[in-house]
């Protein structure tokens, strides 16, 4: 018995080794690239940042729309009378930084940007880490309704770290600690420095949909305002990302998203709207 | 007990020959793939991967060939991300391969003028095996041999989808030209 499993191994041995064995040779001469891609589809959760960087050189357009309150029915035709716009522009300097110029009508608001990527998840790391630092400038501020207005008032600041993990290949989570800091605020309304905590996550049906959450808690709210919490779904056609989203908060600009959201959910006020992004 | 230790090792210096000694194996880590799938008048959908593995066992003509999905460069980086995400879906199917075989291959014939050879064996992408069959033209080099050619193949032979969204902007046969310096 002995005798002829010997050979029969010699056999075995030899046949095996041929183009099976060749690809064999050289599947571990490669290094795998091991950071976790697409995250998220696009720049934006719903309002809030994801971790998802341009790439050096790219150059994002983005329009962005939050209609008026869906309460008021057919009288503002569910808000779309009210229009709000943001239009707006991202570069990406190198692959880890990126800048941002955006125009809100409401507020007559401008916004600057800078988001920088300090970590990024693979094997060795869990989370995707990038820094996002906003300047927002109010222009509707007029020094007949404030004397004593200085440029220095219309200044708005947040810093804010956005930390993601992805879960699995559906599945990616986001937490956002933001402090904002306010030069011009009404003391009976909310305090000067402010700090909000949340984040979000996507979940995606299909290939091409995404259905996205996030919701951030202020912990320096005294009442007034709500806090806010957006539904949206990523749709990918082809290349470009629109996102349609229902939110409480109609703001676009991040300060005024995180402190002063007007919705209530739970008494259908809440407001309509998408980003729509064209990369160069 | 003494036969069965020196039938072991009997087998062991066999395998260890045939896969070592025998072997006249000429290897590149920097070949490459470029893929061309544009349409006319539409954004250009096109990449190229330039550290593709690959072999060649002069001796019996057996080539194998991988190449990592995720090291495909696009123009634009969005386009590349989606075709990882949604086309080749390179978190689950991070490999394409080939195995085959140079047919009547023999190494004495190879001259600094190319010469055309069947290449048959099959190829891997996206987790779908398919039988190929394409003409390399293979020429000598100062350490080794050159080993260039070009194919067409379907996405929906290895089950990649494409939307009907994007399909007026993406060929229906993808040119997929390959490029190997091997040497020793």
């Amino acid at each position: 018995m002995k005798k002829f499993l010997i050979p029969l191994c010699l056999f075995f041995a030899v046949a095996a080794h041929s183009q099976d064995d060749l690809l064999k040779s050289i599947d571990s001469s490669q290094v795998e690239e091991s950071y976790s891609t697409a995250t998220f589809k696009a720049l934006q959760l719903v309002t809030l940042q994801t971790t998802k960087m341009p790439a050096k050189k790219e150059f994002y357009f983005v329009v962005s729309h939050r209609f008026g309150t869906v309460k008021d029915g057919l009288d503002s035709f569910f808000g779309l009378d009210n229009a709000t716009t943001k239009l707006g522009g991202i570069y990406g300097v190198t692959d880890w930084l990126s800048v941002s110029l955006s125009r809100h009508t409401l507020n007559k608001m401008y916004e600057t940007g800078a988001k920088y990527r300090m970590a990024r998840q693979d094997a060795h790391f869990p989370v995707d880490i990038v820094g996002y630092s906003v300047a927002d400038i109010n222009t509707f501020l007029e020094e007949d309704q404030y004397p004593g207005l200085e440029s220095k008032h219309r200044m708005t600041y947040v810093q804010q770290l956005l930390i993601s993990r992805k879960i699995s290949q559906k599945l990616s989570l986001e937490l956002v600690p933001s402090f904002i800091h306010k030069n011009l605020y009404n003391p009976e309304l909310e305090n000067d420095n402010q700090f909000s905590f949340g984040g979000g996550g996507r979940y995606k049906i299909t290939k091409r949909l995404s259905v996205n959450l996030e919701y951030m808690h202020n912990f320096d709210n005294p009442g007034f305002y709500e806090n806010p919490l957006s539904v949206g779904l990523d749709v990918e056609t082809g290349g470009h990302v629109f996102q349609l989203i229902f939110t409480n908060s109609q703001s676009m600009s991040e300060s005024g998203y995180l402190t002063n959201a007007s919705g209530e959910w739970n008494k259908g006020d809440f407001f309509f709207g998408f980003n729509l992004y064209r990369v160069f | 007990m003494k036969k069965t230790f020196i039938n072991f090792f009997v087998l062991l210096l066999i395998t260890a020959v045939h896969t070592d000694c025998f072997g006249q194996k000429l290897i590149t880590k920097t070949g490459s793939i470029k893929f061309q799938a544009s349409m006319p008048s539409y954004e250009e959908v096109a990449a190229e991967n330039k550290s593709v593995s690959a072999v060649l066992e002069q001796s019996t003509g057996d080539f194998a060939a991988l190449v990592l999905i995720k090291g495909f460069r696009f123009k634009v980086a969005l386009m590349e991300e989606h075709f990882n995400e949604n086309y080749m879906e390179s978190e689950k199917f991070s490999k394409a391969t080939f195995k085959g075989k140079i047919e009547d291959f023999n190494v004495s014939e190879i001259t600094n003028t190319a010469k055309n050879f069947t290449l048959k064996g099959d190829l891997t992408v996206h987790g779908k095996t398919k039988a190929v069959s394409v003409i390399v033209k293979v020429s000598k080099t100062a350490s080794g041999v050159n080993a260039v050619g070009s194919f067409e193949v379907k996405p929906e032979d290895f089950d990649i989808e494409i939307p009907s969204v994007v399909s007026k902007k993406i060929a229906d046969k993808i040119k997929i030209a390959y490029n190997f310096t091997l040497s020793k």
